[in-house]
């Protein structure tokens, strides 16, 4: 399971990582859903793996540990604060500039994807 | 002891007032300036008997940062005495100078609170007794002098000045800090008895050079010693009180008193003497000679103060107890006659208008009570006999004589100090000579000038006579001062030394009569030496320094348009290249991934499962130009996510998780609308490769550090938790019990966190005009049908059924999965649905649509709740809880976390809300303004 | 008798899952991809109460029960945007 895990995040991270690199602000924001997809799970997977033992006391004999949930929990919400402010924040400059790349002005000629 | 702490903290309280009284008149802000500064200096005379007399160490400290050796201590030995003596006597003399000095049009009061803070600061550094702190006064001196110096901040020059010299004595500083602490981490101590004690340990430290020479520069940049003396002639553009304060008496002198402070510590090496005497020797020629170039007069006066803080710093570099008396000595004398000086000169530009020397001439007529002070104490500074100048300089040439330690060299060190004070001499005539002699040039006589009011002459007749007091009868007015304060110095036994005038014909006697004959013979013979001068190579130290600046500013600005050239790829680049190496080479070191932790056993769902969120992972990136379907590849992932999250015993992430998915799709679906799709322009293949290998390495990375930490035992701090999450939580579910109780405040923090976000993202998307797509991106027009009836229809079945159970999902949380955050989520996404089912004007007629207060209450009853424990005696956000007996449900727990959990719930509603309600009002503004 | 009942509604969960994870991935319509991922949803739920009783706990309803909530939404908000492009108006 540890094994699982830890390919999906590698590919989380990575696809999440390489979408942020793109220029425009669409994917950007996608790519930055998937980061914190990856980042919940690596936390979480800080407090090591448990099967069939969930933090309730009395429901098992043993329990997993529960810090590492309460963080990803918060984080879970605040990530979404996050990229609706990012959605925000690229809603106004499409407003303001005209253009959705990420650095606010467009390289004349190119309205690209990835290009630089 | 805390006439101390009053003869230090009475200026820099006294700081404020003058700024205050600014409104009350030009005399009440002198005199509210200088009556502090005349009560710390009664005082500092109170304690004469006990410091000068009976050689008392006076001591008083407060602690201030005691783990960081940082003490707010002070001491009060000869040495400090004799300069706080300089600062807090001259200083008054400077103020009632000023007070005469200064025009009606600038403002007195910023002129002497920035004088006052700068006394407070020099007496800071002059007392302290812990190098941390003296440090900090040190820096104080640099600040306070820069405001001084640009004082007159309309004038470039006085800008620039200013500039110059707080970029060079600040640095000083920083290798000074650099320098202390190095002292203080070898000694153990910052203590300065302590570290004065540890002379031996220090010298023989492997690193006492690299000390030595922090120290120094510290010294060098802030006594303008060679080749950091450039700032001083251009710090001339301040007030004249600031020049003969700062520039003549206290803060250049600062760096000379940092080199007897340390003297017991710092000197006795080769590498000292060396340093300190050739750096000392160079400043001393290199000043008198420019000095007598200078046409300016303040000019003239500020070289021939370099000369003279390089003659002082050779003294002390010459390592004799002898000639640290001498240095001591010297500088009383200097401080008495060229701050006197400075104020003459400041008298002449007043009276004149002008401090251009071949501008000047004959002034005697005008101002001969000025020209009779400004004579003598030219004369002392020539080191002509009966005046204080002749009795350091003696001496001067008495230890420069004696110099044994240049080898084959020994006549040189005399010798040039034999042409250092002839070109004294000959500057001194000029000064002299140029000024108040020969004819008055045509423009003085049309201007006529006068002598100023009486008052402002005092302070130039107190320190004359001190001059000629010195000089006449040295043993009885100096003699005390100078032995406590060279005892301070040396830290023990003083050489014998005779302070009287005469000690027959002997060889310094036979230099100063050298130097006296030899500087009028250069001045009667000078114009050969002008026009050779003329021709002279001078490198433009202030040039030189300019370009310096500037070169590095450029170099800086290329940096950082290298790694931050506006684009925000590139920048991120720049920030994931490292974190990919370091985290590739930990895990290259370790390569023990897998460690021995056993693993959970895998089955075939997890298995397929993981498959299929990687594949919906790499499709969302591969597929990212159709939108709509990444969007359905990063819900297939955010629901693998969730269903991880159960299977590995997280019901409550698996809760938030599949709630937060729903909002994150609708939040994404609903900015899509308005961003542009179209245009697709392949990227160059090097961007992509560059992408591609930047984000594999950290996949690759992040994978192999979580399995390393995953297969490796580790320490958790989890078992309190568990174990008090009943007996002291008063809740089962320990998750939402560290929520909302154990770390109650993090989680008030983050909803926090979440209301700002969302009014953030309320305002940012205010008065916002975009254009709705016509079309699909398919091209076909948008369907007729807004509100179809099925989905209207169901939506508002679903709308109770939610929020029925969003409250059991919230009531339960502290004992079940569950919780506020849970329970808000629902309860947005329930609203959201009618939103989407029938429209934003169908549901503001039905629900207060103001959410702003909603979230403002959630967070405070969040906040309330902890503050009510407050209220009752505990820490804030205890939580207390209690079981009651309800008919038919039982037995129920009420906790007053779970008010919190309240505050919690509400907050996320209403910031839920607020983002998406406003996000989907864009396009009903836009439709309501093109109806 | 449960555990095989249970291992064949997991199999059978489990390529139902499987294939519909194979047709959002690879479409070709979009409707085709929507429908599908509601599938998944659904298939989800089942999962998580096989899940359940599997181990004979009631701790993860609560996931199926929100899954049947509001995991339509999604769903609907595709759908509403194919139709109107503005989710919200």
């Amino acid at each position: 399971m540890e094994i699982l895990l830890a390919i999906m995040i590698a590919v989380l991270t990575s696809c999440g990582i390489y979408l942020i690199l793109r220029l425009r602000t669409f994917p950007v924001v996608v790519g930055l859903t998937l980061l914190s997809y990856a980042v919940n799970l690596f936390l979480f997977a800080m407090g090591r793996l448990t099967l069939n033992a969930p933090a309730v006391i009395g429901a098992t004999d043993q329990y997993t540990d529960p810090l590492p949930q309460a963080l990803v929990l918060t984080a879970i919400v605040i990530g979404f604060a996050m990229t609706a402010f990012l959605m925000a924040l690229a809603l106004r400059a499409w407003g303001e500039f005209g253009n959705d790349h990420v650095d606010g002005t467009a390289i004349p000629g190119s309205d690209g994807d990835d290009r630089r | 002891m805390s006439v101390l702490f009053a003869i230090v903290l009475l200026p820099l309280i006294a700081a404020l007032l003058p700024r205050l009284v600014q409104s009350m008149g030009r005399s009440t802000v002198a005199i509210v300036t200088a009556l502090p500064v005349l009560l710390a200096l009664l005082l500092l005379l109170g304690t004469a008997p006990s410091v000068l007399v009976d050689g008392e160490l006076l001591q008083a400290a407060v602690p201030w940062l005691p783990q960081a050796g940082l003490m707010l201590a002070f001491r009060l030995d000869g040495l400090a005495w004799l300069f706080a003596l300089l600062i807090l006597g001259i200083g008054l003399l400077v103020i009632v100078y000023g007070h005469y000095y200064l025009e009606k049009s600038d403002s007195g009061g910023r002129f002497f609170s920035l004088l006052l803070l700068f006394m407070a600061a020099m007496l800071g550094v002059v007392c302290s007794d812990n190098l941390l702190l003296l440090v900090v006064f040190w820096e104080l001196t640099s600040i306070s002098s820069f405001l001084l110096i640009g004082y007159w901040s309309g004038q470039a020059a006085a800008r620039k000045g200013a500039r110059m010299a707080l970029t060079l004595t600040g640095a000083g500083g920083l290798a000074l800090l650099a320098g202390v602490i190095l002292i203080g981490q070898t000694v153990g101590s910052y203590d300065l008895g302590t570290v004065l004690a540890s002379g031996d340990l220090i010298r023989s430290h492997a690193l006492y050079p690299l000390m030595l020479v922090l120290v120094l520069l510290g010294v060098f940049t802030k006594s303008a010693q060679f080749p950091f003396h450039f700032w001083l002639p251009h710090a001339m553009s301040a007030p004249t009180p600031v020049s003969a304060y700062l520039h003549s008496a206290t803060m250049v002198k600062a760096g000379v008193f940092l080199l007897a402070r340390f003297y017991p510590a710092l000197a006795g090496t080769d590498l000292w003497f060396v340093l300190v005497s050739s750096i000392g020797l160079v400043t001393l020629l290199l000043g008198a000679w420019m000095a007598l170039f200078r046409h300016d007069l303040k000019g003239l006066l500020a070289y021939s103060t370099i000369s003279h803080l390089g003659l002082i710093t050779l003294l002390f570099g010459l390592s004799t107890r002898l000639a640290a008396v001498a240095a001591v000595f010297h500088v009383i004398n200097h401080a008495t006659f060229k701050a006197s000086l400075f104020m003459a000169a400041g008298i002449i530009d007043h009276e004149t208008g002008t401090r251009d020397i071949r501008k000047l001439g004959g002034l005697r007529r005008y101002l001969p009570h000025t020209m009779a002070l400004a004579t003598v104490a030219s004369m002392a500074m020539a080191g002509v006999p009966l005046l204080n100048g002749f009795l350091s300089k003696e001496m001067f040439f008495a230890e420069a004589a004696d110099t044994p330690l240049y080898g084959s060299l020994n006549w040189l060190v005399p010798t040039l100090a034999t042409i250092a004070g002839m070109l004294s001499v000959a500057y001194s005539l000029r000064f002299v000579h140029d000024v108040f002699f020969g004819p008055v040039p045509a423009a003085l006589v049309a201007h006529a000038p006068h002598e100023p009011r009486r008052l402002m002459r005092v302070p130039v007749e107190v320190l004359v006579l001190l001059c000629l007091a010195v000089g006449v009868f040295p043993a009885v007015v100096v003699g005390p001062l100078l032995a406590a304060a060279a005892t301070a110095t040396l830290g023990g036994e003083l050489p014998e030394y005779s302070l009287a005038i005469w000690h027959g014909l002997n060889v310094p006697f036979l230099m100063s009569l050298l130097a006296l004959t030899g500087g009028v013979a250069i001045y009667v013979w000078r114009a050969p030496l002008f026009a050779l001068q003329r021709r002279w190579p001078r490198p433009h130290a202030p040039a030189i320094f300019e370009q310096a600046v500037q070169a590095l500013v450029a170099v800086a600005g290329r940096f950082v348009r290298f790694i931050d050239n506006g684009a925000l790829q590139r920048y991120v680049s720049w920030l994931m290249l490292p974190v990919a190496l370091i985290m590739l080479a930990a895990m290259a070191s370790r390569p023990d991934w897998l460690g021995e932790h056993a693993l959970t056993p895998v089955d075939g769902l997890s298995i397929l499962a993981t498959i299929v969120a990687v594949l919906a992972a790499l499709a969302t990136v591969v597929l990212r130009r159709q939108r709509l379907v990444a969007l359905l590849m990063i819900s297939v992932v955010g629901l693998i996510v969730s269903l991880a999250f159960l299977r590995l015993s997280a019901p409550d992430l698996a809760l938030t998780q599949l709630s937060v998915e729903v909002v994150t799709v609708l939040l994404l679906m609903l900015a899509m609308y308005f961003l542009p799709s179209r245009g697709v322009i392949e990227s160059t293949w090097w961007d992509r490769s560059r992408d591609l290998f930047l984000s594999l390495s950290i996949g690759v990375g992040v994978g192999l550090l979580a399995l390393f930490a995953m297969t490796h035992p580790g320490a958790t701090i989890s078992t309190f938790f568990i174990d008090n999450s009943i007996p002291g939580g008063g809740g089962a579910n320990v998750v939402n019990v560290i929520l909302v109780d154990f770390r109650g405040f993090d989680t008030l923090g983050e909803i926090t966190v979440l209301a700002i976000a969302a009014a953030g993202i309320y305002a940012l998307l205010e008065n916002l005009g975009l254009c709705l797509p016509i079309y699909d991106p398919e091209g076909r027009p948008w369907a007729k049908d807004r509100s179809p009836l099925v989905l209207q229809m169901i939506s508002r079945a679903v709308l109770p059924i939610a929020l029925l159970v969003a409250m059991y999902i919230l009531v339960r949380g502290h004992n079940m999965p569950g919780g506020g955050f849970i329970a808000g989520l629902i309860t947005a996404v329930a609203l959201v649905l009618q939103y989407v089912a029938s429209g934003v004007h169908w549901v503001h007629a039905r629900v207060p649509h103001n959410y702003h207060p909603l979230v403002a209450f959630g967070v405070l009853l969040a906040g309330l709740t902890g503050l009510a424990s407050l209220l009752l005696g505990y820490p804030f956000l205890t939580s207390t809880f209690e079981y009651i007996y309800w008919p038919i449900v039982g037995k129920f727990e009420l906790a007053s976390a779970m008010l919190f959990d309240l505050g919690v719930y509400i907050t996320v509603v209403g910031a839920t809300l607020l983002i998406l309600a406003r996000l989907g009002k864009l396009s009903v503004v836009e439709q309501e303004e093109g109806n | 008798m449960l555990s095989f009942a249970l291992n064949a509604a997991f199999v059978m969960v489990g390529i139902a899952m499987l294939l519909g994870s194979w047709r959002v991935l690879v479409g070709p319509s979009l409707t085709d991809r929507v429908l599908a991922l509601d599938t998944l949803y659904i298939n989800s739920i089942a999962l998580i109460v096989l899940f359940g009783i599997y181990l004979g706990t009631s701790m993860y309803f609560e996931a199926a029960l929100l899954i049947a909530l509001i995991g339509f939404v999604s769903t609907v908000a595709v759908a509403k945007y194919l139709l109107r492009g503005d989710i919200i108006e």
